[in-house]
């Protein structure tokens, strides 16, 4: 078992692949030292501000930025008007004529200080027609909804239908039928740090943007082809970042700069306010799903069929993948011949949803995850021993494979017949179970006298625990090509470049140790350059959780032929074939002759100006397996039933993410996973006046994320084991634990109080609401819960 | 949003400030309220006077009061209340309401006439776009939207709850507020009289006149064998208004209730007296008491609004919860 406790030494080069060393960036950012995009200021620089709707759908008639540019101080105001017509997406236009949320972008203004920005927003006329308005996602896809986009309020081209078998003959099969509907609220990431973007250019044309981003070259791709200007004459850096999540960022942000710097011939820096980050950054998708599991009496399911409708927002954004992630757990958790998956998300009036950590999974899981606490409780099998037998197993899921033989299986596929590279779901459940202390015979749900979570409430009917649990499938790294360059420097050392970004999770890092321990050099001698376009390899958006395994192939594989012309270059030096050379600790010897040696840096210093480097791309994944993460949650509850408030007393998440390479940033990544999701679980809502379209409580006041002292007790596992396929046997961690802390929560509440939650989040007032059905309805048992 | 802001050193001088300015200034002190009300744009201020130069008026700090009662001056911060000792032992509903409102931060910026004189937390008050009848608008928006965390009793044309913790249990422990006017001269009001529903004026929560100032609150000796608990039901642990709160003052005598003030945060525009849970309680034997009982009394005729009828079972769950736990603790002390 895998502990954080283990610690480094920086002296030596012994290798640092599975230890904790350090973060690379941590002592920048516990001293503040850590820079980050709004921490950038530039000589002359304005501070741009954004007009935004107030209504939440309306024709913008027009807009007159002639009195904010009156104002001393203003520099520049960009109007639908001004704006070049390449769209940033393809319903995503740089501004437009036509406002389609309350705090959609109209207009831009930049001035010499934030003050005067904000003023000459205010003074930017426009005229509106309002329009008829839709928040509701199923009423946006009725006929006669008001039209958002002109192709219709669909967000994706056709409705999503993903299907494997029959699900009819898998129906008709089944002895028991289970049916439920699922509300999924709209919640907002809250990265510490809003968005932010600072534009330049200079006297060349050249186009210069730090920007809080998950991808410097998908961003400088986006801003020449909408700005029509060379690729190569736009740059694009990304600082720090305060959080990041895959939600930064689909937006207008780094445009609207550009566009202001570019008329006002200064740099123009952007900064979110925090009610812009929560109303105008991305959400998570809410919505609706419908989910049918067909079961035997013995315990087998034989069909799924899941109906989802997500609320997409005024944007299509991420909507496509968010739809396809929604279904995956329903598709594949669960070995069962029948499934089907049909999505719909939809436009509506309302911020734009986005990604946000594992995108649909987590809404799908928890309809998935409660639904099979159900069907188990209907065949009298435990909720452990439900799920150990019918999990899917490393052998995939039955059924002809349809894709060809030597293409990159996907990691969230839908056809049978191709077996995981890995698959610890079994060893997550037996061990986080035994950790937890699970019983599936019963577990004790009431309170002892001693409890200390007891209040003097003799008279009342007091606090109830209850435990719960659930399991989790995600995508396990498999990302687009991915590229990493080593070079050997002058005193030994070795450059680190990849175009990938930290968002927070220590993805620079894990790549420094990939590369120290594959180049045999010391942590600290791995030298990182990440996130400018200008300085590293193109990269993807650092999202899906495809850091450390597509970037980390990358990574080893730079490492080894950088190792092959370190050799060569070596047995030129040391007149001996390169077969009789070994390295370590940075430098190459004579395999039975140790003294004789030459270090790396006498083979960098003496290459005669030939840089000793290697840069790879590569095509990351397998043609022969399936790449996939898991985990299986525990929980215990408390739940007061005088006030409704549920706490998580403690957690137990196992993981399978094969090779742990950093064990300390990997707890840390599952531990904010379920503090995060504690949130959508029980707490945060972002909520959409339906009367009048305005979103009310973008604040970290109203916006009710926990704090510290709402986190439960958490203890991680990893199940080590190792896969075949991912780097140094390394797969993905960053949102699959986030996938499944609803759902265990919400089995908690049920063993708890006897509620089968159907809506998130499970705030006091349901629960009041429900305790009080509960004790109304108490003639009416049979059913196993409140719809 | 520019404003001029003015520093007097003395209370005279304030009030004197806030005299000439009558309709345009507002006097600030922790700012943890005020503050963001201007950034967001529902407080319009041309001056503000910052109390925080103040040297005399005893503004600050907590000082024994005739007859073996306390004052505390209006600019003692929360965090200092919480921790003072003859409160926390006197006082505790109080001491237990300062110490769980808001964060550390708030806490140790905020001050107790701060406190009573915040704003409603109403979204839709709140909300730049949203000017609702509290903002001199023509309708509350609540009605036809989000009322979750709006009142169930009191409410008339609008339906906030007052926000303040400290305000519903200095109610129960029968506080005094004094107020400046532009004399100088010092009136004091039961704290009873000092808070204003929306049937009053609609855009006020309280009898504050502009040009005055609340400088101290009085709390009257405590009653021999009187206790006092505040309990407060929230979404989360820190940093979040009362959905529901209770402030229970009991005083037994002889094993007999011989006082007894119960008084609800949350469920009206005011802090709410529940008169018939007191009612109950006064003159019975502790011992007999049923603290569900007395819960069950603490609402006269509630009138939830579509979304927050969970409000009435909360609050009748919290007063039995502190009614029982005020009873418990003389049992423990005697």
């Amino acid at each position: 078992m895998t502990t954080a406790t283990d610690t480094y030494s920086a002296a030596t080069a012994a290798p640092v692949v599975g230890r904790s060393v350090p973060r690379r960036e941590l002592a920048d950012k516990l001293t503040g030292a850590a820079v980050y995009s709004a921490d950038i200021a530039l000589p002359g620089m304005l501070h741009g501000v954004i007009v935004r709707s107030p209504y939440p759908h309306a024709a913008v008639l027009s807009v007159d930025a002639g009195p904010a540019l009156e104002l001393p101080g203003v520099y520049a105001a960009i109007t639908p008007a001004d704006v070049p017509a390449e769209r940033l997406a393809p319903d995503l236009p740089i501004l437009d004529t036509k406002v389609r949320f309350a705090g959609d972008e109209v207009a831009a203004v930049a001035a010499a200080d934030i003050d005067i920005a904000r003023r000459a927003a205010g003074l930017v006329r426009v005229e509106y027609r309002p329009l008829p308005f839709v928040t509701d996602p199923l009423a946006a896809l009725e006929p006669g909804a008001p039209a958002i986009h002109s192709q219709g309020n669909l967000a994706i081209p056709e409705p999503l239908a993903l299907q494997r078998g029959d699900i009819d003959a898998g129906f008709a099969a089944a002895d028991i039928i289970l049916e439920e509907t699922y509300w999924l609220p709209t919640h907002s990431a809250t990265p510490l740090e809003p968005r932010a973007a600072l534009a330049s250019w200079d006297a060349e044309g050249r186009l210069t943007v730090w920007k809080s981003t998950r991808g410097v070259h998908v961003d400088r791709a986006m801003l020449a082809r909408v700005l029509g200007v060379n690729a190569g004459l736009v740059r694009v850096i990304g600082p720090n970042m305060g959080g990041g999540y895959g939600n930064k960022d689909e937006s207008r942000l780094a445009v609207l700069a550009a566009l202001l710097a570019r008329q006002a011939v200064r740099p123009v820096r952007i900064e979110y306010s925090r009610e812009e980050e929560f109303v105008a950054g991305r959400t998570r998708h809410g919505g609706r799903i419908k989910l049918r599991m067909g079961v035997t009496n013995q315990g087998d399911i034989t069909a799924i069929h899941g109906d989802a409708v997500m609320d997409s927002g005024a944007y299509q954004a991420s909507a496509p993948g968010v739809a396809r992630r929604t279904g995956q757990g329903m598709l594949y958790l669960y070995r069962c011949p029948n499934v089907r998956f049909d999505a719909r998300p939809a436009a509506t009036n309302k911020p734009v949803s986005g990604s946000y950590r594992a995108l649909g999974a987590p809404q799908g899981h928890f309809a998935l995850e409660t639904l099979v606490d159900r069907a188990a409780a209907a065949v009298g099998i435990g909720p452990l021993e439900f799920r150990r037998r019918n999990h899917v197993g490393i052998e995939g899921q039955a059924g002809p494979r349809r894709s060809p033989p030597d293409e990159i299986v996907d990691g969230q596929p839908v056809e049978g017949g191709i077996p995981f590279s890995s698959n610890g779901l079994a060893e997550c459940l037996e061990r986080g179970g035994a950790a937890f202390g699970w019983d599936d015979a019963g577990n004790d749900a009431t309170l002892k006298r001693d409890d200390p979570l007891e209040r003097y409430d003799p008279a009342g009917p007091g606090i109830k625990r209850g435990r719960g649990m659930s399991i989790m499938i995600y995508r396990g790294g498999v990302g687009s090509a991915s590229a990493a360059g080593l070079t050997l420097l002058p005193d030994g050392r070795a450059q680190l470049s990849s175009g990938l970004i930290d968002v927070g999770e220590g993805a620079v890092t894990v790549l420094c140790q990939i590369a120290a321990d594959a180049l045999s050099l010391r942590y600290a001698d791995i030298a990182p350059v990440f996130a400018d376009t200008d300085a590293t390899p193109d990269a993807p958006i650092t999202a899906g959780s495809t850091a450390t395994f597509s970037t980390g192939t990358a990574v080893l594989r730079a490492a080894e032929q950088l190792r092959e012309r370190i050799l060569d270059a070596a047995a030129g030096h040391l007149e001996t074939p390169s077969g009789r050379l070994a390295i370590a600790d940075g430098a190459v010897f004579v395999s039975d002759a140790p003294a004789r040696r030459v270090s790396y840096a006498e083979l960098a210093q003496s290459a005669g100006g030939a840089l000793l480097a290697a840069e790879v791309t590569v095509t990351p994944g397998s043609p022969d397996y399936i790449v996939n993460s898991f985990g299986a949650h525990f929980c215990e509850v408390a739940v007061d039933t005088a006030t409704g408030r549920v706490q998580v007393l403690r957690y137990v998440a196992a993981h399978d993410s094969g090779r742990i390479i950093n064990p300390r940033t990997a707890l840390n990544q599952v531990e904010g996973a379920i503090s995060q999701m504690l949130g959508f679980a029980l707490s945060e809502e972002l909520v959409t006046d339906a009367p009048t379209g305005i979103t009310l409580n973008g604040s970290y006041l109203e916006h009710k994320s926990p704090t510290i002292q709402d986190y439960p007790d958490i203890r991680v596992i990893f199940a080590d084991v190792i896969d075949p396929v991912g780097p140094m046997g390394a797969k993905a961690l960053g949102e699959v634990p986030a996938v499944g802390v609803a759902p265990a929560i919400a089995n908690a509440i049920y063993d708890a109080i006897g509620v089968r939650f159907t809506r998130l989040p499970i705030t006091p007032d349901r629960v009041l609401d429900a305790l009080a059905h509960q004790t109304h309805d108490a003639d009416s048992a049979g059913t196993d819960g409140i719809r | 949003m520019t404003f001029r802001l003015l520093q007097p050193d003395s209370l005279g001088d304030a009030l004197a400030m806030l005299a000439e300015n009558p309709d345009a200034a507002m006097p600030i002190a922790g700012g943890t309220d005020l503050l963001s009300e201007i950034r967001d744009g529902t407080a319009a201020v041309d001056v503000l006077v910052s109390l925080e130069g103040i040297a005399d008026g005893g503004l600050r700090g907590i000082t024994a009061a005739a007859g073996g009662g306390r004052r505390i001056g209006a600019l003692t911060t929360i965090a200092d209340i919480a921790a003072h000792n003859g409160i926390r032992r006197d006082y505790a509903a109080l001491a237990e309401a300062a110490g769980g409102l808001a964060t550390p931060q708030v806490r140790n910026l905020g001050t107790l006439g701060g406190n009573l004189n915040q704003r409603p937390r109403c979204w839709y008050y709140r909300h730049p776009l949203t000017v609702c009848l509290k903002r001199g608008g023509d309708r509350c928006y609540a009605l036809a939207g989000v009322g979750k965390y709006l009142c169930v009793t009191g409410g008339d044309r609008c339906f906030i709850v007052h926000p303040s913790d400290t305000a519903v249990a200095l109610s129960a422990l029968g506080a005094a507020v004094g107020i400046a006017g532009a004399s100088g001269a010092v009136r004091t009001v039961p704290i009873a009289d000092y808070f204003t529903g929306p049937g009053v004026d609609v855009m006020r929560e309280n009898i504050l006149q502009p040009g005055e100032l609340l400088t101290e609150i009085t709390l009257p000796p405590p009653a021999s064998g009187q206790r006092s608990v505040y309990v407060k039901a929230r979404e989360r642990e820190s940093g979040d208004f009362a959905l529901v709160s209770v402030a229970a003052s009991v005083a037994v005598s002889d094993g007999r209730v011989t006082q007894a003030a119960i008084v609800l945060g949350g469920v009206a525009p005011t802090p709410y007296r529940a008169a018939g849970a007191a009612e109950y309680l006064l003159g019975r034997d502790a011992g007999a008491v049923d603290a569900a009982e007395a819960g069950a009394r603490a609402l006269h005729d509630p009138r939830p609004l579509s979304d927050n009828a969970y409000k009435v079972p909360l609050a009748a769950n919290l007063v039995r919860r502190a009614v029982s736990a005020a009873l418990a603790q003389g049992a423990n002390d005697d």
